[in-house]
């Protein structure tokens, strides 16, 4: 679609409040043969249960539990058709109902979409969402293939079989056209490897500079190894319950808002079109960027942003009552896929303007102690990207600050040692002193899917 | 084997590793799905044949189009502003597109049927809405944004895919 009729703006009115209450997850590995799916997602929802800060016991939890909707990206990697079934079964949730959610990389964003909407609506009050990714059945060389088949199998899938060779292209049009400096891009893997240092969850956490980054072997010209993100084994999950459901498990629950966009799967077929406008944003503010885009023979949104991203955030930041992203949200987890979809989303979210996304992180808001610190989880290229897990771990990461949980979570002696870790001698907090607003990104490949969700204080 | 087991197991036995104590078995894979082109199928006949087919909206009530759309490449047979059949036009010889992106491809995923390194080229045209990817056929030729490419058609031997078209450098 690239022109809109009125219907097609209609911005989400949920009947109730939703609010995320709990959550839990695993460590996350390139390969856990230690432990089948199920119990590894059996462990993300023990955690879920037994939160310490909730009012009421684990068994008391179960008890209220009336909905469950489960994430999982790809049968092909898991090799097991409905997989929700076995899993809702090892958890012990028979008779209740569950569905599974797929919209590939957004998936966890999509699976929170669901459950919200199914609180918001009545259908339940009081739903879990869990997600998951076994990704090591496979090699990585066919994983990546595994992956490629999520782009188009007739035009596209053929052409390299890795998702790199798609978002390159992507690199190269913004490198050239909003003159990225690629120390930029090599400044990102750097932070958020670097924060994932802190992580007990991490996979990938490394203090690596940016020459080392560029200096790395290259995967697709000009993305190196390390702008990219794990290859994960893992899961995560959430409850999401109405607000009198929510008050009596949580002294500090978390308000949820959540929408989403698509686009075109084949990046190849983005028609130009134009820009639908946030609420800081007016018919003005793209007009010297509409004359620098026509004058690189391109257009919006190109190979340089993401409409779905753009509209997800439209609709997302009208429910939640946003008009200055950059000012009102005080952390950001964004959905770190390669380095350069991290960047390109800046302008979708309104972090920056369009055309100078490079200035979130050159101006120093994206780091810890910025204005607006992203990926202090450490993100997919630092920590995760179980694919059915990523925007549910995204989700909790935000939630966990919100509550003031970072350090309960990152930094106690026992989460390290509950993944077979011992925490680093400098082990840094990354709490974001009186949090009360975030967002994530959940990102399906080259934007087909796009979720963003807003999570607030609401005690 | 026990003389109670009277029904045969026919399968391979499973090849099995001790990791961390679990057990990891080998489950190999290969099946051949029958995939069909559809109502696109004159696009891949017809690289075949050295010619490049594009569909385009003729339909006077689309709203985008007005009758008169541009080319979409890869082409749809069915318009997805208005779902009225496209109609098919081949593209002019001498074909000639602009390279929009590009990107050097050092390693596939498995089963990748170009050998690496390879150029993998965006291109776009006049009069197409469109900007659909390709390679070129030498990976000698470095390409640049905006450079001219023209098609080299797979005529011989084809593949039967979408790889039966590259480009070169003009």
């Amino acid at each position: 679609m690239i022109k809109f009729g009125p219907g097609n703006l209609r911005v989400p009115k949920w009947t109730r409040p939703v609010y995320m209450v709990s959550a839990g997850m695993t460590d996350f590995r390139k390969k856990y043969p230690e432990k089948k799916l199920e119990e590894l997602v059996l462990e993300a929802v023990k955690m879920c249960v037994e939160d310490p800060k909730l009012k009421k016991s684990a068994q008391e939890v179960r008890d209220m539990i009336n909905f469950a909707c489960y994430g999982e990206f790809a049968d092909h990697f898991q090799d097991q058709l409905l997989c929700e079934a076995k899993v809702h079964d090892y958890l012990g949730l028979d008779p209740l109902f569950n569905v599974g959610i797929k919209t590939g990389g957004a998936t966890g964003g999509s699976a929170i979409l669901m459950g919200s909407s199914i609180v918001a609506s009545g259908q339940a009050n009081c739903c879990l969402v869990a997600g998951w990714e076994r990704m090591d059945e496979v090699d990585t060389w066919t994983g990546n293939f595994y992956i490629s088949t999520a782009a188009c199998k007739d035009f596209e899938t053929r052409l390299a079989r890795i998702y790199a060779s798609y978002y390159a292209p992507m690199a190269r049009r913004f490198q050239q056209v909003y003159n990225l400096d690629e120390k930029v891009r090599a400044a990102v893997a750097v932070k958020n490897r670097g924060y994932a240092c802190s992580s007990p969850f991490a996979q990938q956490p490394g203090k690596h500079t940016i020459e080392e980054v560029l200096e790395g072997p290259v995967v697709c010209d000009p993305l190196r190894m390390l702008e990219c993100c794990a290859m994960s084994v893992g899961s995560a999950a959430v409850i999401l319950c109405d607000e009198e459901t929510a008050f009596k498990l949580s002294d500090n629950p978390v308000k949820v808002y959540i929408a989403g966009g698509s686009h075109t799967l084949r990046v190849s077929d983005r028609r130009d079109m134009e820009i639908p406008l946030l609420p800081n944003e007016d018919e003005h503010t793209y007009e010297k960027l509409y004359k620098d885009i026509k004058s690189s023979d391109g257009r919006w949104p190109g190979f340089e942003s993401f409409l779905a991203a753009r509209f997800a955030a439209y609709l997302t930041y009208q429910m939640a009552g946003i008009e200055n992203p950059i000012e009102e949200l005080d952390l950001v987890e964004l959905h770190d896929a390669f380095t350069i979809s991290d960047i390109q989303t800046y302008g979708d979210i309104g972090l920056t303007r369009y055309g100078e996304e490079p200035s979130y992180i050159t101006s120093g808001d994206a780091y810890y102690g910025g204005k607006c610190p992203a990926n202090l989880s450490g993100g997919l290229i630092g920590t995760m990207h179980a694919v059915g897990a990523t925007g549910i771990f995204s989700a909790i990461e935000v939630m966990w600050q919100l509550q003031n949980r970072y350090d309960e979570f990152h930094g106690a002696d026992e989460m390290w040692k509950k993944f077979g870790k011992t925490k680093p001698t400098d082990w840094k907090s990354l709490q974001v002193e009186n949090a009360k607003k975030g967002l994530w990104v959940s990102h399906a490949g080259v934007g087909s899917h796009v979720t963003v969700g807003v999570l607030e204080k609401g005690w | 084997m026990s003389e109670e087991q009277v029904v045969k197991y026919t399968g391979e036995p499973a090849k099995v590793k001790e990791v961390n104590g679990a057990w990891v078995i080998d489950f190999p894979r290969a099946f051949t799905h029958h995939h069909t082109y559809g109502k696109l199928t004159p696009y891949f006949k017809g690289l075949t044949e050295g010619k490049l087919m594009a569909t385009k909206c003729t339909n006077p009530k689309c709203n985008i189009s007005k009758g008169n759309g541009e080319m979409w490449l890869p082409p749809r047979a069915d318009c997805p502003d208005c779902y009225a059949a496209m109609e098919w036009i081949e593209l002019k010889q001498p074909i000639v597109g602009t390279i929009y992106s590009y990107t050097e491809v050092k390693r596939g995923g498995t089963g990748v049927e170009i050998e690496v390194p390879y150029y993998q080229i965006d291109i776009k045209f006049e009069n197409c809405c469109t900007i659909p990817k390709g390679y070129l056929c030498d990976s000698r030729d470095e390409p640049k944004i905006g450079a001219k490419v023209t098609p080299v058609f797979r005529t011989e031997n084809p593949s039967h895919t979408s790889l039966d078209i590259s480009w070169k450098s003009l």
